[in-house]
């Protein structure tokens, strides 16, 4: 290498969506940018995640992880000012703020090259994400014991099925979204075995597992895994009260593959390199960088987004790149008024970690917001605007057409223990889900099964009668009014929870038609005979399929209309096509 | 183990390449990291721990974790769960763990 580094305006560290996010930022406020990864391919996590995301329309919900890493990917490659370097790893973070890259270039028919580059910036985001933890127990070294997201990873990214049986460890988001991927690609899922009393995961997220048969063994731990080679089982036994293991409860699990979905960590080595102060705070992952709502550390220029400063959602990944981009683009004098173009996204934030599934980071955040109150002062990147001058996060929209209209779920509503546990609402749940009797015989209306409050709307946003009215709070449960309901069943299709249904109960004198999302393969075809599987994935009867809507996209999600004996409209929520190629037609 | 159909996604592979494991020829798509192709293949077992000779599979597949190292055409410590495939590679069992520290 000859001269000093490589000079740019700024330097981001990580393409997933926060990185990508801040590139976007600075790329617009005219900093010539470089943003590096050492992936093949930008986007982060978002490359390997098959589901749709919730949280509002700004951060794309209701659109699948691969589509959103595309689209964030398009917006930074149309920036003439953002530069950048895949396959390339930030080794080091040296005090006089030079960066050296492992580089590699590995094309087909060409020879290999790996070299190191030195780089450096007035302003820097690191945003390298998190890395996934590990669990102790007996054997836990064995080939098959996977992260999640290396599963994630094999399956979604390379086409290759990491194994056959599947126990999944951890009935957070990832455990329970990863076990539908599993499914999804053809892999059974034994058991999802979760150490707390409760599911930790959004309950539409476990109830979609649920409805395809697989248990959720809340209180429940890993004992040893078995095999010589690699995995061949693994015993798993309960924990009492106390989260000491009960002796006698150990049950045998017969599994080719274990995954671990058991939390992630920050990947804060380059911070600690850089000098930034750090905290250790649990509820955000470990040890995280000390910084204020500027997403600036305590090393004046460098700035921090995504799972790095706080192991949460992309959605929040997303904003926070924002944030950070447009305080290192303010640094730089590229930004005229930080605080007017900055609080839109604060509110945004703020309205994404306002409801209970967002107690957590709160939590953290406060425990963070203590060691940076000395901070402050000298951070003059931006400074903190008052909730009350943000806009609010979404534009209210306009109120339904009809009289009566939709009433919001009430904040701070109790969730059944059945429900929490397992992930099957009780009947007082699934009775509160239901129009009045005299609305169901007039025709179809749609069930609503989202229980508890996350932050998601794309059901609102898909319903064009107003039956779904607008969220005041994203964190709220969806406020149906069946009056105004046609049964189009676009909320089917829409809810990335796969949380709604359509039910007509006037079908015929002794079958009810239920429209149903269905996201697996084979799909069923008009006239095939399907097997009617209730919210555990028990077998209840057999249906006749009436039509089956999908859009050319594979994207979308297909809606399946299907024929179901009248007494069982309340019980069955899933299909399985019999093994019985595409099911037999009539 | 190869995912034929999938219900959302569509794989758009590199051309079909011939490697070696050990000394079994194996077939992989042109590109993908070695693990995948090995783990296509039915190959779990990528070395053996450096002390008590255990064997040893990739944990993190993003080349966080290094319990996937390899020799590939000679160079030791490769983490094949990151390492591009190509026609004629040689990729070999580390026995005794990382191969500068054996
Ligand atoms: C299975 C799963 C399901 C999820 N589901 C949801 C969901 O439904 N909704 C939601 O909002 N969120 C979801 N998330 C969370 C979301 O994916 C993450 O919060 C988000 O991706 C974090 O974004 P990030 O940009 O901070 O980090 P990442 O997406 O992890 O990106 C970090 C990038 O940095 C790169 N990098 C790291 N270190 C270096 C280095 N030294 N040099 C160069 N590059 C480096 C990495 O290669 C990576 O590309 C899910 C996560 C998982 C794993
Ligand atoms: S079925 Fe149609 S009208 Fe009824 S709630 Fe769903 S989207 Fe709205
Ligand atoms: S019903 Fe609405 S709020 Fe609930 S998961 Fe579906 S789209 Fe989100």
């Amino acid at each position: 290498m000859s001269g000093g580094p490589k000079k740019y305006d700024a330097i981001v560290v990580g393409a997933g969506p926060a990185g990508l996010s801040a590139a976007a930022e600075l790329g617009r406020a005219g900093a010539r940018t470089l943003v590096l990864d050492r992936d093949t391919r930008p986007g982060g996590q978002l490359v390997k995640q098959t589901h749709k995301f919730f949280g509002s329309e700004k951060q794309r919900a209701g659109t699948r992880g691969v589509e959103i890493a595309r689209l964030l990917r398009e917006e930074v490659a149309a920036l003439p000012a953002v530069e950048m370097w895949l396959n390339s790893t930030v080794l080091g973070f040296y005090s006089d703020r030079v960066i050296t890259v492992e580089r590699v270039k590995d094309a087909p028919g060409e020879e290999r090259r790996e070299w190191l580059e030195k780089v450096t910036a007035p302003v820097f985001v690191l945003a390298t994400g998190a890395a996934e933890r590990f669990l102790p127990f007996p054997n836990n070294d064995l080939p098959g014991i996977y992260g999640a997201g290396a599963a994630q990873t094999l399956m979604n990214v390379h086409g290759v099925r990491p194994g056959r049986r599947v126990v999944m460890v951890g009935a957070g988001n990832i455990g329970l979204i990863v076990s539908y991927q599993l499914l999804q690609a053809g892999v059974e899922v034994a058991a999802i075995v979760e150490a707390a009393p409760v599911i930790g995961g959004y309950l539409v997220h476990a109830a979609k597992v649920r409805r395809a048969g697989v248990p959720i063994l809340t209180s429940h731990t890993v004992k040893e895994a078995h095999g010589r080679e690699a995995l061949e089982g693994v015993t798993v036994w309960r924990l009492d009260e106390k989260w000491q293991p009960v002796p006698g409860t150990e049950k045998y699990i017969a599994a080719d593959v274990l995954c671990l979905a058991t939390g992630l960590s920050p990947l804060a080595e380059l911070l600690f390199q850089a000098g930034c102060q750090m905290a250790y705070v649990p509820e955000l992952g470990g040890h995280v960088p000390v910084h204020g709502e500027d997403l600036e550390t305590s090393v004046p220029g460098v700035f921090v987004a995504g799972d790095v400063s706080g192991v949460e959602e992309a959605s929040a990944a997303m904003v926070e790149g924002h944030l950070a981009g447009l305080g290192a683009a303010a640094r730089l004098g590229l930004v005229r008024d930080l605080a007017a173009v900055a609080a839109g996204w604060r509110a945004e934030l703020a309205s994404l970690r306002a409801g209970p599934s967002g107690e957590k980071i709160r939590r953290g955040l406060a425990k963070l917001a203590g060691q940076t109150a000395g901070m402050a002062a000298s951070s003059p990147a931006g400074s903190p605007v008052s909730p009350a001058s943000a806009p609010a996060a979404s534009a209210p929209a306009a109120p339904p057409p009809a009289t009566s209209a939709p009433k919001p779920g009430k904040p701070g509503r109790t969730l059944s223990p059945q429900l929490t546990s397992t992930g099957e609402p009780a009947a007082s749940e699934l009775e509160s889900s239901l129009p009045p009797a005299d609305r169901r015989r007039q025709g179809p209306y749609a069930v609503i099964e989202c229980f508890q409050e996350i932050p998601c709307d794309p059901c609102h946003k898909a319903c064009r009668t107003g039956a779904i009215g607008p969220f005041p709070d994203i964190n709220l449960t969806p406020a149906y009014e069946a009056a105004h309901c046609n049964g189009c069943a676009l909320c089917v299709a829409q809810c990335p929870g796969l949380a709604c249904f359509v039910v007509d109960e006037n079908y015929s004198p002794s079958e009810a038609l239920l429209k149903l999302p269905y996201e697996f393969l084979p799909l069923p075809a008009a006239g095939h005979t399907v097997d009617l599987l209730d919210r555990t994935g028990a077998l209840v009867g057999s249906g006749r399929v009436v039509r089956v809507v999908r859009s050319r996209s594979k994207l979308a999600t297909p809606v399946v209309w299907v024929t179901v004996p009248s007494e069982k409209v309340g019980t069955v929520r899933n299909i399985r096509v019999p093994a019985t190629k595409g099911g037999a037609a009539e | 183990m190869r995912i034929q159909d999938h219900p959302i996604l569509d794989f758009s592979k590199g051309r079909k390449v011939r490697f070696w494991f050990e000394d079994r020829e194996l077939e992989g798509y042109e590109g993908e990291p070695i693990a995948a192709a090995l783990h296509a293949a039915g190959v779990r077992v990528l070395s053996e721990s450096p002390v008590r000779h255990r064997p040893r599979g990739f944990f993190c597949a993003i080349g966080n974790c290094s319990s996937c190292l390899m020799t590939v055409d000679g160079r030791p410590n490769v983490r094949v769960c990151v390492e591009a495939l190509h026609e004629g590679m040689r990729v070999q069992k580390q026995r005794g763990g990382r191969g500068d520290l054996a």
